[in-house]
């Protein structure tokens, strides 16, 4: 296409050594003879200034370097829909009764929109192409979305749409042109498209199962009421902008069954309309929920997810509450206890001997909070505060299908430190009545032995003379001998509080 | 015509068997019950149907009443794998006479599946693949799945071969194995049975495809975001391979790849017959369109260790023959660009002797998945097969573990005791001596 001067030029995408570009001028640029294009890039570094030359302001760019003129001649427009087709595939013209092809992927080839497909009468031409199924437009010159329904409304049989990376135009206004009956799935990646237009496109697409909007800055601003009823998928990865509060706008989609919100930036998530242990009405078809790559940092997330009514699947990975490779094994289990209908986890299957452990784990592991917060075996005396309750909404099941915890399993283990390992014993005299009881640490493994010598410096009693027993207040009455010298405390089961008997 | 004969041994090779038929059946939209799906779209659906009955035939065997049962054996020594199959949701698919079982499984010992309990289970197995062999017109060879390290897959997978070139001397056998994996094994004698499987039926091999479980687990725990990956997602990985593999041989293409001329391709001395394995692109199924992969994006890909099906260094070698399945929306423009340009890369190292090193197949159905499956589904994809000298690492590292065991003749009266001599280790040690050397030398400029 080399006739540029035409003020329809403004507006098309066009692609230069590989970098695509908008147009937003056309004419001369004095001093310089002869006509120009003033390109404003995708990338913003490529260019060279923001539309204004000595002086004078052609167009305007959002940024600084994201403008440059270009000679028309070094620039492609693209093709049309028909001619990419038969450049990639090498197709006869006319009709073809063995059509296997029911992909038609134009990835890198530059295709504008036929602006003469159906009255220059090249329709027959379309036989070969009515019966395509799938069309992956990504990546190309496609300026609107006008032409994207132009082209597709000519394939009847649609399933499946791809125009992701086409920087396009959305109708502003609320008639929309044409309606893709049989499209099933709809790609829309980094096409930078607003909630409004996703809205007015889906509008066109009455049968749409899956909608793919990875990376468009999209905040959902409404609530969608007739379209998007029937969307099973929907993808919202890389928006940014999202967070929990606009969830609540597409919480009411009845065939919702998918929902991708990686890398969205998004930390908690509440329903506030269903109490501790309650179902929520939010979301209500939802099996399989993706929150890889986010801000999540909270345990009291996954007891909100407890409240989905459908849940049976979650990917969660990389979050900071789950990012340490040591307590990744802990956070599993605390996830698959805190939400019971869990099915997968990170596409792994939760057996049931995984899912046994998590809950008994998660109960011993809460078993002290829950006895200071109230609990206790006896249905009647089990008082649990607010605070626990909130933060812990199953517990009270786990009780119940375990069992309450008992105390026994509930003894924290004592740091292996050596004042732990310390018995306290009273020291007594039985041959000296007026000598004082004393008190002493002394540590389990000690010797008799080293514990005589301590004694004989400490009495200024030889060391040979001294007889050495224990009693314990537990066995009151019983004496034991403590005879042989290389054994320890701990081999005479000597414990806390036991009272050492010296004699000589 | 053309027929292939697929043989699954063991419970590696029969779990790997059952996930490879699912995924065909999808493909070929055969229902579990056999019956293809009828599907009542426009005529030009129905046209295409009829034109690939054809291609059907070679790895499914159609019945009077209209059902299509595959062309596949199951063996394994013990009876509870194949019980699974039994059970499970394709036991309709099968012919109760295609899954054979023992009584007595072979303890993950090579002597036991090849000579005690394997000779009693021979006999049976040679009859029903006659059987098999006689349902088709012009039998093109036979696939073995197993894997390297057991008792049934590797023991008794020596005896077959042997009994199989025997009576069908003239057919190619090509086998796809589970090489133990470097750092995660599952049986302590791994060495042994490896190397005296390879050693007893490496004459009777033409190509065998290695698969390593280590490679597998990696790329679906870091690519899929599959936190624990179970051998079903492994399996479900390693089908694709498979698929792509056979795609020329079960659908019609403008390039097909035959069984032969894998070999022919592939193979440039007999006993240098292990290609490795790669595949792209792998994108997890929660990333479905994110990223669009041009043929030359995925074409680079394959190159990449991280797509590798095969814990080794390409790099640290040269690439003697290069094998490269596109399926899906590939056209042969883009392909001739996409290997001259890789041609032109450093990286990619090809030994003196062998110029033109590249051999294309296209198939332009597209690559399926299995519904649920952690992959997603893409619109081309390709399957590399390259016989690169760096397998020998793979090899050396097999050796070293066998050599420090057979040093203290560790669990060897395991195999002493089943009849075996020691005599057969040391032959086998020195064959797999002797391939480590024929690699290097292939590799050696001139």
């Amino acid at each position: 296409m080399s006739d540029t001067l035409t003020a329809d030029v403004i507006g098309r995408r066009v692609e230069v050594n590989g970098e695509h570009a908008t147009v937003r001028f056309a004419g001369v640029v004095p001093p310089v003879a002869g006509p120009w294009l003033g390109v404003e890039w995708d990338n913003p570094e490529r260019g060279k200034h923001d539309g204004s030359h000595e002086g004078t302001v052609y167009f305007k760019c959002r940024h600084p370097t994201g403008g440059s003129f270009i000679r028309p001649n070094k620039v492609n427009f693209g093709t049309d829909f028909l001619t990419a087709i038969k450049n990639r595939y090498v197709l006869e013209d006319g009709p073809e009764e063995d059509r296997k092809e029911q992909i038609v992927t134009i990835g890198n080839k530059p295709v504008e929109t036929i602006v003469n497909c159906s009255c220059s009468g090249i329709k027959n031409n379309y036989f070969y192409v009515f019966y395509i199924r799938k069309v992956d437009l990504s990546k190309n010159l496609l300026s609107s979305w006008d032409e994207v329904i132009h082209i597709a409304d000519q394939l009847r049989h649609l399933e499946v749409l791809n125009v992701s990376e086409n920087k396009l135009k959305f109708p502003s206004g609320s008639v929309l042109t044409g309606t893709l009956s049989a499209l099933k799935v709809l790609v829309l990646n980094q096409t930078g498209i607003t909630w409004a237009e996703v809205l007015r496109c889906a509008a066109g697409c009455p049968g749409l199962e899956e909608l793919y909007l990875e990376s468009n800055n999209i905040f959902i601003s409404e609530r969608p009421t007739d379209v998007l009823q029937t969307v099973k998928l929907l993808d919202l990865s890389s928006n940014q902008l999202i967070d929990e509060n606009q969830l609540y706008l597409i919480a009411h989609l009845p065939r919702l069954e998918q929902l991708i919100l990686s890398d969205t930036g998004i930390s908690s998530l509440h329903f506030p309309d269903a109490g501790i242990g309650c179902k929520t009405s939010m979301f209500p078809s939802l099996k399989y929920l993706v929150v890889n790559d986010n801000q999540i940092s909270q345990w009291s997330f996954f007891n909100e997810l407890e409240k989905l009514p459908s849940l049976q699947a979650l990917s969660c990975l990389r979050n900071p509450l789950t990012k340490e490779d040591k307590e990744a094994e802990t956070a599993r289990l605390l996830i698959i206890a805190s939400i019971g209908q869990l099915k997968t986890l990170n596409k792994c299957e939760i057996l049931p001997e995984e899912r046994r452990r998590a809950e008994l784990d998660y109960r011993k592991a809460f078993g002290n909070e829950w006895k200071q917060a109230g609990g206790h075996k006896d249905p009647e005396k089990n008082r649990l505060s607010e605070e626990f309750l909130t933060a812990h909404p199953r517990y009270q099941f786990l009780c119940l299908k375990y069992g309450a915890p008992e105390d026994w399993e509930l003894k924290t283990q004592q740091p292996l430190m050596l004042k732990n390992q310390l018995l306290t014993l009273k020291i007594k005299y039985p041959h000296q009545l007026d000598q004082k009881v004393l008190e002493k640490q002394l540590p389990g493994s000690m010797t008799i032995q080293k514990v005589k010598g301590l004694l004989s410096r400490l009495l200024k009693v030889p060391v040979s003379d001294l007889l050495l027993s224990y009693e314990s207040p537990k066995k009151p009455g019983r004496e034991i001998e403590l005879e042989n010298d290389l054994k320890s405390l701990q081999f005479y089961s000597v414990e806390n509080g036991d009272c050492l008997l010296v004699r000589w | 015509m053309r027929e292939c004969l697929s043989i699954h041994i063991g419970q590696a090779g029969i779990q790997i068997g059952d996930a490879c038929w699912e995924l065909y059946c999808l493909e070929h939209g055969i229902q579990p019950n056999s019956v293809v799906l009828d599907r009542q779209q426009d005529q030009l659906e129905n046209a295409k149907m009829e034109h690939t009955n054809a291609s059907f035939d070679t790895f499914f065997c159609e019945t009077r009443a209209g059902k299509h049962v595959p062309r596949a054996l199951f063996v394994d020594l013990e009876p509870t794998v194949i019980d699974g199959i039994r059970t499970g949701q394709h036991r309709s698919l099968f012919h109760p006479e295609q899954l054979l079982s023992g009584k007595e499984d072979a303890a993950n010992n090579y002597a036991r599946g090849r000579y005690s309990v394997g000779s009693e289970v021979i006999d049976l197995v040679l009859e029903r693949t006659r059987k098999l062999a006689e349902q088709c017109g012009g039998l093109q060879g036979f696939l073995i799945f197993r894997s390297f390290g057991g008792g049934t897959g590797s023991g008794f997978t020596s005896l077959l071969m042997e009994r199989l070139t025997g009576e069908y001397s003239r057919k190619t056998k090509l086998e796809f194995s589970v090489y133990p994996a470097p750092r995660i094994s599952t049986a302590v004698v791994e060495p042994y049975n490896s190397v005296l499987t390879t050693h007893s039926t490496t004459e009777h091999t033409d190509c065998t495809f290695m698969v390593d479980n280590e490679a597998v687990y990696d790329i679906c725990h870091r690519k899929l975001g599959v936190e624990c990956p179970s051998h079903a997602s492994i399996n479900r990985l390693v089908v694709q391979v498979v698929s792509s593999i056979t795609a020329s041989l079960r659908f019609e293409g403008p390039l097909n790849v035959d069984l032969i001329e894998f070999q022919t391709n592939l193979v440039p001395y007999p006993r240098i017959h292990f290609p490795m394995t790669a595949f792209a692109p792998i994108v997890s199924a929660d990333k479905a369109y994110h990223e669009q992969f041009s043929v030359s994006d995925i074409t680079t890909a394959c190159f990449e260790s991280s797509n590798q099906l095969v814990k080794c260094n390409p790099r640290l070698g040269k690439y003697m023959a290069c094998c490269l399945l596109y399926r899906g929306d590939v056209v042969p423009k883009e392909v001739n660009a996409a290997i001259a340009a890789t041609k032109s890369r450093h990286s990619v190292q090809f030994v003196d002797w062998c110029p033109t090193g590249f051999k294309v197949g296209i198939n332009n159905w597209p690559p399926m998945v299995m519904p649920g499956g952690d992959l997603a589904k893409v619109h081309r994809s390709i399957c590399m097969l390259s016989n690169t000298t760096a397998i020998v690492e793979a090899w050396a590292r097999l050796d070293h573990k066998f050599d420090l065991m057979y040093a203290k003749r560790a669990f060897l009266h395991w195999y002493l005791r089943e009849g075996m001599e020691e005599a057969e280790f040391l032959e086998a040690r020195e064959d797999l001596a002797a391939l480590e050397r024929d690699y290097e030398e292939v590799g050696q400029s001139f």
